[in-house]
């Protein structure tokens, strides 16, 4: 199956050169490309990609407000950032913004594909030496809501608050049954087994008013 | 009687006009100065760029190709060692003088880099605590950043501390921004302000907020920086 791929960078050549280098990747191609995260948004929101690979320093809209409004529109989107930067404070805000991976613009183009099959695959790919140097305060941002989507956060922060299924569902406007599904789905990502665990896991990451 | 008081009415009738005349004269003078220290910033942002696009493509060009010959001799690993230093130098130099992560990801992730690229060489253990409100303007942000950037500066310049410890908090309509080391200190009264200081206390006037710098010898530095939003 083909991976379609919506693209977006400032800087028209190094675009060009990624599309083209994906393009003549047989499982890839690039549907569509954008010059900032304005046109990102209305991009992804017609194309519907596999992948959203992107830039984050962009002019009109920066990739991290790009991102958060995505997220708010498709909460499942797979976003792969592509940047010059290395440093781990620009990898620790793309994950917590909610990013599936993070590649450098020097990387191998083989690297660059492997990293869109795997965050397709749903998997997360950030580079390893970068989580490696990242310390504790990293790892406390990582757990527990990375793993989380960005509609089973708000639902994470209601249960931690105390509220029941039903509360939860009258907040968010659903069903008690989308409410149930994402808390059952909750628990299960992070290994809990009641509402009591998730407030002390919560606790323990800081996440507690 | 009458007189008296309508002339007592008069005078502060003028009183009142020439206050009035005063703080609109001042408003004018602060808007310019922070028209200034835009301005400065983005001669700052321009030059950056140029370092950045123009020595530094040249560095990373020739960085490659050193690396490239490296095999061949130890010689030309050396310099392939030298120009990889340049290349970080002046990256390094580039973002300082224009920090693009305030751009794209805000004040807290900017003030936790700052810290790393400069005490992490030091021996300076570091702690930050970081609290902002969820909207700051932009030059508020930059205002708050080159603070920190002058103040830590200082503190590896001259403290010969071993710990430091930045803070921002923020209550109502005031962000706080407290920096703190453990090292030598100073005589505030005895000590002329440098360039850097004198420079970040205007600054500090133009957007209303006040800057403190505590210190006496052997008691560390506390400099203190509270901005109304």
């Amino acid at each position: 199956m083909t991976i379609r791929v919506v693209l977006a960078d400032d800087h028209v050549l190094m675009r060009q050169g990624v599309s083209q280098m994906l393009n003549a990747t047989p499982s890839i191609t690039v549907v569509g490309e954008c010059d900032d995260g304005v046109e990102l948004i209305a991009a992804v929101l017609k194309l519907s990609p596999d992948v959203i690979l992107m830039d984050i320093s962009m002019p009109r809209m920066s990739g991290l407000v790009a991102i958060d409004k995505i997220l708010a529109q498709r909460s499942d989107a797979k976003i792969l950032v592509l940047s010059m930067h290395n440093e781990v404070e620009y990898i620790e805000a793309m994950r917590d913004a909610g990013a599936k991976g993070y590649i450098l613009k020097e990387s191998s183009g083989d690297k660059l594909v492997d990293a869109i099959k795997k965050v397709a695959a749903n998997k997360t790919c950030f580079p390893d030496e970068l989580t490696q140097s990242s310390n504790e305060q990293c790892q406390k941002h990582i757990s527990p809501l990375s793993v989380l989507t960005r509609r089973e956060r708000e639902v994470f922060f209601l249960v931690a608050a105390g509220n029941t299924s039903k509360k939860i569902a009258e907040l968010l406007d659903m069903s008690l049954k989308t409410a149930e599904n994402h808390r059952s789905n909750i628990y299960k990502k992070l290994n809990l087994s009641s509402s009591a665990e998730l407030i002390r896991v919560a606790g323990k990451a800081g996440l507690l008013e | 009687m009458n007189d008296v008081a309508k002339e007592i009415a008069s005078i502060k009738a003028l009183q009142a006009t020439l206050q009035a005349r005063l703080d609109a004269d001042q408003e004018v003078l602060q808007q310019l100065a922070k028209r200034l220290w835009a301005q400065q910033e983005s001669e700052k942002a321009k030059l950056s760029r140029e370092l950045h696009d123009g020595i530094g493509q040249l560095l990373t060009g020739l960085t490659r190709r050193l690396q490239a010959l490296s095999s061949s001799s130890p010689e030309i690993e050396a310099l392939h060692g030298i120009a990889e230093m340049a290349l970080n130098d002046v990256r390094q130099l580039s973002r300082l003088m224009s920090p693009t992560i305030l751009d794209d990801l805000g004040l807290k992730p900017a003030l936790n880099w700052l810290c790393r690229n400069l005490l992490s060489g030091e021996d300076i253990e570091y702690h930050t605590d970081i609290s902002l409100p969820s909207e700051l303007a932009k030059d508020i942000s930059i205002l708050l950043f080159r603070i920190a950037q002058e103040s830590l500066v200082n503190a590896i310049k001259h403290s010969e501390a071993t710990n430091l410890t930045l803070t921002v908090s923020h209550h109502h309509n005031v962000i706080r921004l407290d920096i703190i080391d453990n090292g030598v200190g100073f005589d505030s009264k005895t000590i002329e302000p440098g360039i850097g200081l004198s420079s970040i206390r205007d600054r500090a006037k133009a957007f209303n907020a006040t800057l403190e710098i505590e210190s006496a010898a052997g008691q560390g530095t506390r400099t203190t920086v509270t901005v109304p939003v």
